[in-house]
């Protein structure tokens, strides 16, 4: 492992100065890694040590629900029955009502509103363009933060085909609505709808003409619908995307990189640690989530050796049967078990190697899913270390 | 139980999928192996462009050109952007209009905001290669494994064919999506598995994929286990070593291997610990078959030193032994996964 990169072993607890310090904690990283319990982990946290936290969910596992009382459409912040120093408030994002919320806020009128949620185009949106969960994310958390009601938000962020999406939400989804180009390779259908002809360069009829063919004219008459509905709302979006962005590199604001020890999140989670130092936001650590431990300090060459010993041995003689088996199975499975550890802590290193990560924070395997609360805890005293008196 | 290779490869498309971070692309790979091992000639097709499948097989990043990096087995990664120009070129010979969607935001219109317009392309591009023939009439590939998007996705992206005939009133797309439709709604020549493991979410998620895909008329075959532990304790093993640690500690010290205090506890956490995992995978793999009506595909998980090329080749020699063919290398996966006797039943 680098120098760059401390490593003190599986729940040394290192994210107790980020629960306690940062105003808002960003989990990340690629699908599967357990981003969503590692969120409500650091949360609780904070709670046990005194803070007001809230936890924004995208989409919790059933039982993670249950256990912060979100079973129902909690689209807004909702009380976790507790009992710490400080307060835990959960929610669940609601993607369409909160891009509801925004059309709502930057229309010129409620009929334009309206008829923008109308639209055909506008309705697949939210669901097909590449980037609109993470904005919303990001939209939702400007709103709550600006409330001023909580110490510290902890957000989940979406499960994005790749983390990097989700840096790249606001900006991609302000160019997309304000399409200049696109708008002006549309005019044609834009301009017939208000029923007069403008002259429109080569470029644009061509590309009039072949959209016109592969999609069939129809889809265009939508996309034009909705740019003229939209028109007038880009400064709103663009305004809010980059106050969002001005938040996210707020010192108080820190990303925590959620990963297991699989070389692929792990590629993840490499690129995310490069994207927020080139981005200039900041890392509060990378969470290596279900690494193997090493249940016996032994080799695991050792260990196989004493298993080969064991079981070619005259066994009465060198102890009961029963426990003779019993052991060589047990050496044979501890040194799997080292095998596979080192083999992870190997690729952890490697993909962090020359990476300036302030931390990296070992969780354990956990035999069975996390349901309830004391799991929760576990994870959070793995994740930031037990709570000070 | 998985009749031979033909019931496992028997169709033209697979479609490989699980909730993220359930080893698809692994499963994938090892299913490429094991299909290429057999004889077909096989391609893997990468649609998420994140390199994953060729990294797995240690070669040069695929691009969109097929190629034979293995014999038997070729790979491809399919891009939407390419899928684009290729689809002008093919209907409308424009290949010159490239520049201008370059220069414009029409290209990130067509590949990620046109409501499944992106899936399409790319379940459009297979639909493409599997009607590709030879000279004397034979497929071109026997075989063609997608590395497909995660069980949240899927449906969306099986069904753009129909929401693009929704949205599209008429054109060239509309005709060929009903084509496209017709090949992933037919049983014998397109087929998902679904990949998961054997922890709660996973199978909860393997299994309403399941019924997803059933909706959305796509067929799926057996159910992949990946990661499955080989239970490597007995239960009477188990009592033993989790009982009085002075035999142990004996026995160890008598092939002069010193075992203190801290690695005795440490043996006893890992062997109760096993038993509940192993437990657990019994129960979570009874209720996904009885749930699902499916056959489970096991994979192991390998205590490898790295898990490159050779393990790949190990789990596909293990799939190779479950559809009945042996295996150089594979593991004997029979019975991990079976009704546990009275005795077991972890904690």
């Amino acid at each position: 492992m680098s120098a760059s990169t401390p490593d003190e072993g599986i729940g040394h607890g290192g994210l107790a100065a980020a629960v306690d310090d940062a105003h808002v904690l960003l989990t990340t990283g690629a699908g599967g890694v357990g981003k969503t319990t590692t969120a409500a982990a650091l949360a609780l946290a904070a709670a046990f040590r005194g803070r007001h936290a809230l936890v924004i969910t995208i989409d919790p596992a059933r039982r993670l629900a249950q256990a912060l009382g979100l079973e129902g459409l909690a689209t807004e912040p909702q009380p976790v029955p507790l009992d710490a120093p400080g307060r835990l408030d959960a929610m669940m994002l609601d993607m369409q009502s909160t891009f509801d919320d925004l059309v709502d806020r930057h229309a010129a009128t409620p009929d334009r509103a309206a008829a923008i949620k109308d639209n055909r185009i506008y309705q697949t949106l939210s669901a097909s363009l590449s980037g609109t969960q993470e904005y919303m994310a990001m939209e939702k958390l400007h709103e709550l933060h600006d409330r001023g009601t909580w110490d510290l938000i902890v957000v989940d962020t979406p499960p994005t085909r790749s983390a990097l999406d989700f840096l790249d939400a606001p900006a991609r989804m302000t160019s997309f609505l304000e399409g200049r180009l696109l708008r002006l390779l549309l005019q044609p259908a834009m301009s017939a709808g208000r029923g007069y002809l403008r002259a429109v360069n080569f470029g644009a009829t061509a590309f009039m003409k072949v959209a016109g063919k592969v999609t069939g004219m129809g889809v265009l008459d939508d996309i034009a619908d909705f740019f003229r509905a939209f028109d007038g709302m880009y400064d709103g979006f663009k305004q809010r995307a980059e106050e969002v962005l001005a938040l996210l590199r707020r010192p108080e604001s820190r990303f925590v990189v959620v990963t297991s020890p699989q070389p692929p999140p792990l590629r993840e989670a490499r690129f995310f640690v490069d994207r927020l130092e080139q981005e200039g936001l900041h890392l509060a650590g990378v969470v290596v989530n279900r690494l193997h431990g090493a249940p016996v300090g032994h080799d695991p060459a050792e260990l196989r050796r004493a298993a080969d010993l064991l079981e070619r041995s005259d066994r009465d003689a060198n102890g009961p049967q029963a426990v003779t088996g019993a052991t060589a199975a047990g050496l044979r499975l501890a040194a799997d078990l080292r095998t596979i550890a080192a083999r992870e802590a190997r690729d952890v290193a490697a993909a962090l190697v020359n990476r300036s990560v302030p931390l990296v924070v070992h969780v354990g395997r956990r035999s069975g899913e996390i349901h309830d609360l004391p799991g929760l805890e576990a994870i959070a005293t793995d994740l930031t270390g037990p709570v000070p008196d | 139980m998985i009749e031979g290779h033909d019931d496992l490869f028997g169709t033209n498309v697979l479609l490989v999928t699980g909730k993220g971070g359930v080893g698809k692309t692994t499963t994938a790979a090892a299913l490429g192996l094991a299909a290429a091992d057999s004889g077909r000639d096989t391609l893997l097709v990468e649609v998420e462009g994140r390199d994953t499948l060729s990294r797995a097989f240690a070669t040069t990043a695929w691009d969109y050109q097929e190629r034979e990096f293995r014999p038997g087995l070729w790979g491809v990664s399919l891009d939407p952007a390419e899928a684009v120009y290729e689809y002008l070129e093919l209907f409308y010979g424009l290949r010159r209009v490239q520049w201008m969607m370059e220069r414009s935001h029409a290209l990130d219109f067509v590949t990620t905001a046109a409501p499944g317009l992106r899936d399409l392309l790319l379940i459009g591009k297979v639909y493409e290669i599997e009607a590709r023939r030879r000279a004397d009439g034979r497929r071109l590939f026997d075989t063609i494994i997608v590395d497909a998007p995660p069980t949240g996705r899927i449906v969306p992206f099986l069904q753009s064919p129909s929401a693009v005939t929704e949205i599209v009133r008429m054109g060239p797309i509309r005709r060929q999506s009903g084509q496209i439709e017709a090949m992933l709604t037919d049983p014998s020549r397109c087929r998902a598995l679904v990949v998961t493991l054997l922890e709660e979410m996973p199978v909860t998620e393997a299994a309403e994929g399941i019924v997803a895909m059933a909706a959305a008329g796509v067929a799926t075959g057996p159910v992949v286990a990946n990661q499955v532990v080989v239970p490597a304790v007995t239960a009477e093993q188990a009592e033993v070593l989790c009982g009085d640690p002075a035999p142990v500690r004996d026995v160890a010290a008598g092939v002069g291997l010193d075992l203190d205090d801290h690695d005795l506890a440490g043996l006893t956490t890992m062997v109760s610990d096993h038993r509940v995992t192993v437990a657990r995978q019994r129960r979570l793999a009874t209720r996904l078959q009885a749930g699902t009506g499916r056959d489970l595909l096991v994979l192991p998980d390998l205590a490898a030193d790295t898990f490159d090329v050779d393990a790949l080749h190990v789990l596909a020699d293990t799939i190779a032994r479950q559809v009945g063919a042996d295996g150089p290398t594979g593991l004997d996966v029979a019975g991990i996964v079976a009704e546990p006797d009275s005795s077991e039943g972890g904690r």
